[in-house]
């Protein structure tokens, strides 16, 4: 439900739900109590690495960005869900597990715990023997999706609105992990589907030790959302069922961080009724 | 396999005759099957089921559960499911020795690869299949092969002595072959990470119900894919269809790619070395389309028209309905 604050009469309200990071392109979410942002930056350690396929157009030294297909990504291999990876961006410390058991401790500083990593990942995407991924990073680069499209669309954030998805689940009749569609923060407490008029408009995250963003893009849905992050299996035709109910294939925005600030999980996200771009 | 879902097969059914029946436990009863003009059957593999017409109308999969080089006969066991469509029932209950059946060739669901070391894991009447490769492992030397077998009691345990025999032969062979009988309501909830927590060489192989299966799938997710077999999942996408394989032709190249029935026709020509540009994988954004040379496509993309599908198609989600379909960039 939507309410109304009598200083900001005409802005909508809602809350931080979550926060989530995506150290590693394609490999599980971590929760994040708070994050700090900076202006015109993504969020920290979100899509910092990515698992590039052998022998693929993935060049470190002459980099340019790639299309998704070049990575391993829940697209291509819907196995990454069912293994849980942490990264400290302190000590640089991946931590695997398995269903709570531990797989890897590796140090992506050195160069011994970059070769346990794709070692474990060449098991899981069933490569050849002799043949790994190869871990992907790029000094100030994240792998988003829309990194493709330029600096500009790379540093956004990603937002949902968890009423959309509830919205979606009753038409379907199913239930979906709101992590099926990996997004940075979601948001509670507004309507359904009020984001598809946010384009252009600037948002206030986090209340004011909060940031200011300004929603630049919608997102259209690939079949990575397919599938069902616990089961790591794909199940849901996610993007057909979009197709069907609505005529489009979006969930949720990108927005542009205009100001540095904290978000934290339950404060408020306000929204201005005027779109100021 | 399980006693559902019946699949359909190239070849003919033939009659065969029950040759003897025994019930093993309480509730599971083994058939063997002859044919009625004597003849040898077709070889069959490890791991291969047939389906059979039973007496209630219903036709059932049954799983291969003796030794297969023995080809003059079928033997297979049946769990009567009193809670089931009757199918199970009306073959424990009503089929005696001389009665004769209906019987599809055998077909290969569940193949048992070449390897250097096993871990095979039955959980009741899924022994079935994994009977049939101990024997089969057996026969090819292989040293490095351990069972799981999981059952309520001792009593509800078909083959139990034979099994035991079976590794006990083994073991004045020089060959170790341990088995881990494991009730749960007596031993509780089996601890099965330290068998997957390092996967080795090992192939694993699960026959059992649909929850175990859930969760050996969920605890080898850092196995090669390729090592971990059960029960057939794959073939049936998330829109619910069955899949089958077929072949698809890169009319530049004239390089012929097979589609397995689990994957895409573009994850098969991406496999293949063939860049097709594609994004949604949905068959909703229309990146990927191909001209469709030749071939009846099986359409289930969105974007295409009626008047398209004739000359087009979306490799991310279409199959075909012809045995292949040759396929050209725009």
């Amino acid at each position: 439900m939507g309410t109304w604050s009598g200083k900001y009469s005409r802005d909508m309200l809602g809350t931080i739900d979550s926060l989530y990071r995506y150290p590693v392109k394609g490999l599980t979410p971590e929760p994040l109590d708070r994050v700090a942002l900076e202006a015109g930056s993504a969020f920290p350690s979100d899509r910092l690495f990515a698992l590039a396929k052998p022998f693929g157009a993935y060049d470190a030294v002459n980099f340019a960005p790639l299309s998704k297909r070049e990575y391993y990504v829940l697209l291509n291999t819907d196995r990454l869900a069912g293994l849980a990876a942490r990264f400290d961006p302190e000590t640089r410390v991946m931590r695997v597990t398995v269903q709570g058991h531990p797989v890897l401790k590796a140090d992506l500083g050195t160069a011994e715990g970059r070769a346990e990593l794709v070692e474990l990942y060449a098991r899981v995407t069933d490569l050849p023997d002799g043949e790994r991924p190869v871990l992907a990073e790029q000094p100030g680069y994240n792998f988003t999706d829309n990194a493709i499209d330029g600096p500009r669309m790379m540093n956004t954030i990603s937002l949902i609105n968890r009423a959309s998805i509830r919205e979606f689940e009753a038409r379907i009749g199913r239930e979906l992990d709101p992590l099926r569609f990996r997004a940075n923060v979601y948001i509670e407490g507004l309507e359904p589907w009020v984001e598809r008029d946010w384009m252009g408009r600037e948002l206030q995250l986090g209340g004011p030790e909060g940031v200011t963003v300004r929603v630049v893009e919608e997102t259209e849905r690939c079949a990575a959302t397919e599938v069902d992050p616990t089961t790591a299996r794909r199940d849901v035709p996610v993007v057909r069922l979009l197709h069907e109910n609505y005529g489009h294939e979006i969930m949720g925005v990108f927005a542009e961080v205009l100001s540095a600030g904290e978000l934290v999980v339950g404060h408020t996200v306000s929204v201005r009724e005027e779109a100021t771009a | 396999m399980s006693a559902n879902g019946a699949t359909h097969d190239s070849g003919a059914d033939q009659t065969v005759v029950v040759s003897a029946r025994r019930m093993l436990t309480a509730d599971v009863c083994e058939f063997e099957l002859r044919r009625v003009d004597g003849a040898l059957f077709e070889p069959a593999e490890p791991g291969s089921h047939i389906t059979v017409h039973t007496p209630s109308g219903d036709a059932r999969s049954y799983s291969l559960t003796s030794d297969v080089s023995d080809r003059s006969r079928r033997v297979i066991a049946v769990r009567r499911d009193g809670n089931g469509r009757g199918g199970s029932r009306s073959m424990v209950d009503e089929v005696c020795r001389g009665d004769e059946l209906v019987i599809s060739p055998a077909r290969n669901a569940f193949e048992l690869m070449v390897a250097s070391s096993y871990l095979l894991v039955a959980a009741g009447i899924g022994i079935t299949p994994i009977r049939a490769m101990l024997i089969e492992l057996r026969r090819r030397r292989v040293t490095d092969v351990q069972l799981v077998y999981l059952s309520r009691s001792r009593e509800d345990t078909p083959y139990l002595d034979e099994l035991a025999k079976l590794v006990a032969f083994d073991e004045i062979d020089g060959v170790t072959q341990p088995m881990t009988l494991h009730h749960r309501a007596l031993h509780g909830a089996f601890e099965w990470w330290p068998l997957l927590v390092t996967p080795g060489e090992r192939h694993l192989y699960v026959c059992g119900p649909e929850s175990l299966q859930n969760e050996l799938r969920a605890l080898t997710m850092h196995w090669r894919p390729s090592r971990v077999h059960m029960e057939d999942f794959a073939g049936v996408s998330a829109f619910g269809e069955i899949s089958m394989p077929f072949e698809v032709d890169w009319q530049p190249t004239t390089a012929r790619i097979p589609v397995s029935s689990d994957q895409t026709m573009l994850a098969a020509l991406e496999g293949a070395g063939i860049d097709v540009d594609s994004s949604c994988g949905s068959g909703t954004c229309g990146t990927c389309r191909l001209r469709l040379v030749e071939g009846e496509a099986d359409h289930r993309d969105v974007v295409l028209s009626e008047s398209e599908q004739a000359d087009f198609v979306m490799p991310c989600v279409s199959r075909a309905v012809s045995a292949r379909l040759v396929v050209a960039p725009l």
